[in-house]
């Protein structure tokens, strides 16, 4: 049975629409992140579900019980948050215990409980410090451990690594990872870094302007965006993205500049009408080079532009139906800026988008 | 090739440590003629008046004997200076030229003075006042002025192009417009508030009555302040005022700020209307509730008049009760203020410690009480400096409210200290009494300046 | 209401389905209009604020009564028979001793300190502040630190050392006198509000007109000078009421006839002789504290910001 459930769930600002009518259905362990650009509501739908933010309409379901109206402490949830939130003037100790005291449990109960916190996230050491004296990934250790001592089933995460540094924000992930693996409860996490998304994510969701694009798992939102502005969001490099028109044959081809693209493999959801004015979208880690890309379905021969050696492998800027076009190599392999070189691709990888629209066709 | 460069810059480097003595001796005469001559203005004088004639060519004298020594150690910087004096080519040649024109000009108007002053009558007073100033201190300004331009011009006619610019000019050319632009507010800082202050202390210690003078009596005037009724009601009046103050200000300040801060609908107005009597002088403030306080037609009346014939409520005219009434006004016109801060301070408070004590279920009294207030201790620090430098100084407030009384009832050290001065015509009692102003707030502002300063260098 | 109807709507939706779950409560957390906290929150408030506005209510309600209307009622009753009589009597008739012109010399001579002593300090003042901000040299901390602390000792300790001082310029006595006392004790506030605006700004800025070849005037009036409208706005709130309101250098740098409007406003209501007219009084008090009302209403927040810029940092 679901664990967490956002039915119809709405939020006004004013005139502001900031949630419009959202669904989620979160199941019994599932690790799901909402992802999305600054200022899309996922932080706000968390909230709602914190019970931090009242709904303007809609209901919100946690363990089966509607608790739309209950208070936070009610609702059965830990959260952890950007600014990690600690109370400066309390020791760790503190910090882990003081949520308990006021719910007035017995002092042995609450011994064992930030004991055995502390053990799960190795913050016994620093137990009598205070904040000010732990370094940034430890005190977000501990506003994990704050949330754990409360012994709940759902945890809900505001941003909790954006604000370490690159090294300690990995770390800390798969800290997370295996927290999440260890204690099996439901997880909802926010963040607009795709790269956690992706590798946390049992589901993810996709929002903007208050609306869920997709709600999928990681692998099925990279390789088949429902829309446009998934397909760019998702993937580092970004996709490639031409601009053309379908037209007519069986399969259907791909028109663009003088790259004409033959669609076989594609799976369309409705077939499309000639003329349609479509994008067509690669990501540069499925184009080929050289003799690999011989076996491809489409190849073409390019003159390179630009290239960006990256260390594990390099990117190559050129143009393709003369757009923009970048692809992404092996860097033993990478090919000299002003080169020709033979690139392909297969378009049963590809995405290809409607032009007005931006769905997935 | 790298090698040869660095060697020839070392050489080039090494300045004849005869110089850098003699510039060092150059800043020093002419920094200490300028100062001289100030103390010789603010007071120091009348120290050599006692000695007859002599005393004047003294005070007039040790000034310009160090110029003449600076003058001297100029002339020994440029004969140890490896190019002599150079015009054209010279660095600080702008340097140069400004201060001998500052000089001409003091010197035009210390001969012309007399002359042109008539002419000078229609830009006013200012004017007046200047050509004064030039006749009586324009020939040592200029003669200062002088010196420096010599100074610099030695300075930057030196072929050190590698090398190191010499003291005098690293002082007086480096930023100098930016140290001429902040020149008044060094001054303030030196000759105000640090001259002043010390002059004030100093003078605490003779018998000045209507003018001050250098009879010194050793801690007499301390004991006579300690001795009087006057001062130590005072006292006990600024205790009392300054605790409840302290007290009510910060209690109801926090209060108020706390209830504002609860998304309250008109927020504005109602911090407008809490503010308002800030902006309002402590004159105006004394006499409004002079006027409500008023035991026939105020507060009193309107509820003796109302049917409760044996209420009494006339703080103004009740020696026992009086400070009570002015600390009524007191903070109803400070309290606004404080409200302001410590609003400040809670909106400065990140919004998810909030959020986290809701999650984890904190009633709002105790995170007010156990994590907020704690958060805003540097707000609380400042605020509690705030309130207890303003309280000692309080003085319009009773002069308007009560004028000290009934008797002397209401009186407070800052009115003593004025009486004493200005009405009373026995100077050092009032510097006695300021004295013991400055120490009081001392004792609040070190430690403070302390945790303040001294933390953030541990920190 | 609301939420009946939408669960009748729930409902009806969901007709035929079991999920009895599903129901229940919607929307927005119900919270009643007049509940025991909001009563509570806002009656203090209420309160609280009559007994601010009170005194301000009283001062104009008393000035538009005539003196026998005063010795009957009371001071909270609205006037019965509105006169403007005190305010004209207020502003051109009231005694000081022997002196009978009102308070508009008094006026006027506060204009007279208020506007040469607003532009002189904060002028001193901005330029010191950036001076001390992107010009920093060496020493200028131990002068800032001395300024900073010079604003928390009382000015009793400085009065009479600037009698001297005055005394020797031959300004003691006139109003240039009361300018300067009023542009030396404006100066520690000052400098601290505008040495924190110009650190504020990117550094940036003052290093690319450095490299463009701008000097400190320069930089000071073709870059720092536009940029900093609001806290210039900013000072000359903190200036006008403060200068405004002064009275303790009012009454010892001037003459009687130089006056400020406050000294001269205390000395009319305060004075022993005649008998007291109240309504005069009060319009006087009201004349008097005008001008600062009038820039604390029109200035609104930037009143607030130059209190908390001046006081939180300090």
């Amino acid at each position: 049975m679901a664990s967490v459930v956002v039915r119809d769930v709405s939020l006004n600002f004013g005139a502001v629409e900031v949630l419009k009518s959202l669904n989620i259905e979160v199941e019994q362990g599932e690790f799901l992140v909402l992802l999305g650009p600054s200022g899309c509501g996922k932080s706000t739908l968390l909230n709602c579900i914190a019970g931090l933010l009242d709904v303007t309409d809609g209901q919100i379901f946690i363990n089966n019980k509607n608790v739309t109206w209950e208070q936070p402490k009610d609702r059965g949830i830990g959260m952890v948050f950007q600014s990690y939130a600690l109370y400066p003037q309390m020791s760790v100790e503190g910090n882990l215990s003081f949520g308990l005291k006021n719910q007035r449990l017995p002092a042995d109960e609450i011994a064992e409980r930030v004991k055995r916190a502390s053990e799960i996230l190795q913050i016994e050491p620093l137990l009598k410090r205070r904040p000010s004296a732990l370094s940034g990934g430890q005190r977000q250790r501990v506003a994990i451990g704050r949330a754990l001592v409360r012994d709940v089933d759902v945890f809900l995460f505001d941003e909790p690594l954006s604000n370490l540094d690159a090294k300690l924000r990995n770390e800390l992930r798969v800290e997370i990872k295996r927290l999440h693996q260890k204690l099996a409860n439901t997880m909802v996490y926010v963040t607009h870094d795709q790269i956690e998304a992706m590798t946390l994510a049992d589901r993810i969701a996709v929002m903007r302007n208050g609306i869920i694009q997709q709600l999928d798992a990681p692998q099925a939102i990279y390789s088949r965006p429902v829309n446009r502005f998934v397909a760019g969001f998702i993937g580092s490099p970004g996709m490639n993205f031409l601009d053309g028109t379908i037209e007519a044959g069986a399969p259907p081809r791909f028109k663009a500049g003088d790259a004409v693209i033959d669609t076989r493999g594609y799976e369309f959801a409705d077939r499309p009408e000639t003329g349609t004015k479509a994008v067509f979208g690669v990501r540069p880690e499925h184009v080929m080079l050289g003799e690999q890309a011989r076996g491809m379905p489409y190849t073409c021969e390019v003159a390179i532009e630009i290239v960006e050696p990256m260390g594990s492998d390099t990117l190559a800027w050129t143009r393709v139906g003369g757009q923009n076009f970048t692809f992404r190599t092996d860097s033993e392999y990478a090919p000299k800026e002003g080169e020709k070189v033979l690139i392909g691709f297969d378009p049963a990888r590809a995405s290809l988008f409607d032009a007005d629209t931006d769905i997935r066709l | 090739m790298a090698d040869t460069v660095e060697t020839a810059l070392a050489a080039a480097g090494e300045r004849p440590a005869v110089r850098g003595r003699w510039e060092r001796w150059l800043i020093l005469g002419i920094a200490g003629g300028v100062i001289l001559r100030l103390a010789m203005v603010l007071g120091l004088s009348v120290w050599f008046e006692d000695i007859g004639d002599a005393g004047d060519w003294i005070a007039e004298g040790l000034p310009w004997a160090c110029l003449a020594f600076a003058a001297f150690a100029l002339s020994a910087v440029i004969s140890s200076s490896h190019s002599g004096f150079s015009v054209a080519g010279n660095r600080l040649r702008g340097h140069v030229i400004g201060w001998t024109c500052a000089a001409v000009f003091l010197l035009v108007f210390d001969f012309l003075g007399p002359q042109i002053k008539p002419a000078v009558s229609f830009f006013g007073k200012p004017a007046r006042i200047f050509i004064d100033f030039c006749g009586t201190h324009g020939l040592f300004l200029a003669a200062v002025c002088l010196l420096v331009a010599a100074a610099l011009a030695a300075s930057g006619s030196e072929r050190q192009l590698l090398t190191r610019p010499g003291i005098f000019e690293r002082v007086w050319a480096s930023n100098l417009t930016a140290k001429i632009a902040a020149l008044p507010m060094m001054l303030v800082a030196l000759g105000v508030f640090t001259g002043g202050t010390i002059w004030t202390v100093v003078y605490s210690f003779t018998d000045s009555r209507l003018l001050p003078r250098e009879k010194w009596v050793g801690l007499a005037q301390y004991d006579r302040l300690w001795g009087e009724d006057r001062w130590l009601i005072s006292i006990e009046n600024l205790l009392i005022y300054g605790v409840c103050s302290l007290i009510f200000s910060i209690v109801i300040g926090f209060l108020l700020a706390a209830m504002l801060d609860q998304k309250v609908r008109f927020e504005n107005t109602f911090r407008t209307i809490f503010l308002y009597p800030f902006a309002l002088s402590f004159i105006v403030t004394g006499l409004v509730w002079q006027w409500v306080l008023n035991p026939d037609f105020g507060i009193q009346g309107v509820v003796r008049s109302l049917g409760w014939e044996s209420f009494a409520f006339d703080p103004l005219y009740n020696q026992d009760i009086v400070i009570y009434g002015i600390l009524i006004a007191g903070l109803w016109q400070g309290t606004g203020l404080i409200m302001c801060l410590m609003l400040a301070g809670l909106r400065g408070i990140d919004e998810e410690i909030w959020k986290a004590a809701r999650i984890d279920g904190i009633p709002m009294w105790k995170t007010y009480l156990f994590i907020v207030v704690p958060m805003m201790r540097p707000v609380f620090i400042t605020t509690l400096v705030l309130i207890a430098s303003g309280i000692v100084r309080v003085y319009d407030l009773v002069v308007a409210q009560t004028s000290g009384g009934p008797g002397i009832a209401s009186e407070v050290p800052a009115k003593y200290v004025y009486d004493k001065m200005f009405l009373g015509q026995n100077l050092a009692q009032g510097f006695a009494a300021s004295t013991m102003m400055l120490l009081s707030v001392l004792i609040v502002l070190i430690p403070w300046a302390y945790l303040e300063f001294g933390g953030k260098k541990r920190g | 209401m609301v939420d009946a109807a939408s669960l009748l709507k729930m409902a009806s939706a969901d007709t035929g389905s079991a999920d009895d779950a599903l129901a229940g409560p919607r929307g927005p957390r119900p919270r009643p209009k007049f509940s025991r906290r909001n009563i509570f929150l806002y009656g203090t408030l209420l309160v609280v604020a009559i007994y601010y506005l009170l005194p301000l209510y009283v001062m104009i309600v008393t000035s538009l009564k005539g003196m026998p209307e005063i010795r009957l009622g009371n001071i909270f009753a609205p006037p019965v028979e509105v006169t403007f009589q005190p305010w004209v009597k207020a502003w051109a008739e009231a005694c000081t001793g022997l002196n009978c012109e009102g308070l508009s010399r008094g006026f006027w001579n506060s204009v007279q300190i208020l506007v040469p002593s607003v532009v002189l300090s904060i002028a001193v003042a901005s330029v010191n502040g950036y001076a001390l901000a992107n010009w920093r040299f060496k020493g200028a901390d131990i002068f800032f630190t001395i300024l900073i602390f010079g604003a928390f000792i009382p000015y009793q300790v400085m009065l009479y050392p600037l009698v001297i001082m005055l005394r020797e310029l031959g300004l003691y006595g006139s109003l240039w006198g009361l300018v300067l006392v009023h542009t030396v004790f404006g100066m520690p506030i000052l400098t601290l509000l505008f040495r924190n605006y110009f650190t504020s700004l990117p550094e940036e800025l003052f290093k690319a007109a450095r490299v463009d070849g701008a000097g400190f005037w320069g930089i000071y009036f073709k870059i720092m000078l536009p940029m900093s409208l609001p806290i210039f706005v900013v000072a000359i709130i903190i200036q006008v009421t403060g200068i405004w309101n002064d009275f303790l250098f009012g009454v010892v740098y001037t003459k009687p006839d130089t006056y400020p409007m406050t000294v001269q406003l205390n000395n009319i209501v305060n004075s022993v002789q005649g008998v007291k007219e109240y309504n005069v009084n009060m319009a006087a008090t009201l004349l008097t504290g005008l001008v600062p009302l009038v820039v604390y209403f029109v200035s609104g927040k930037l009143f607030v910001r130059g209190i908390a810029a001046g006081a939180v940092k300090g």
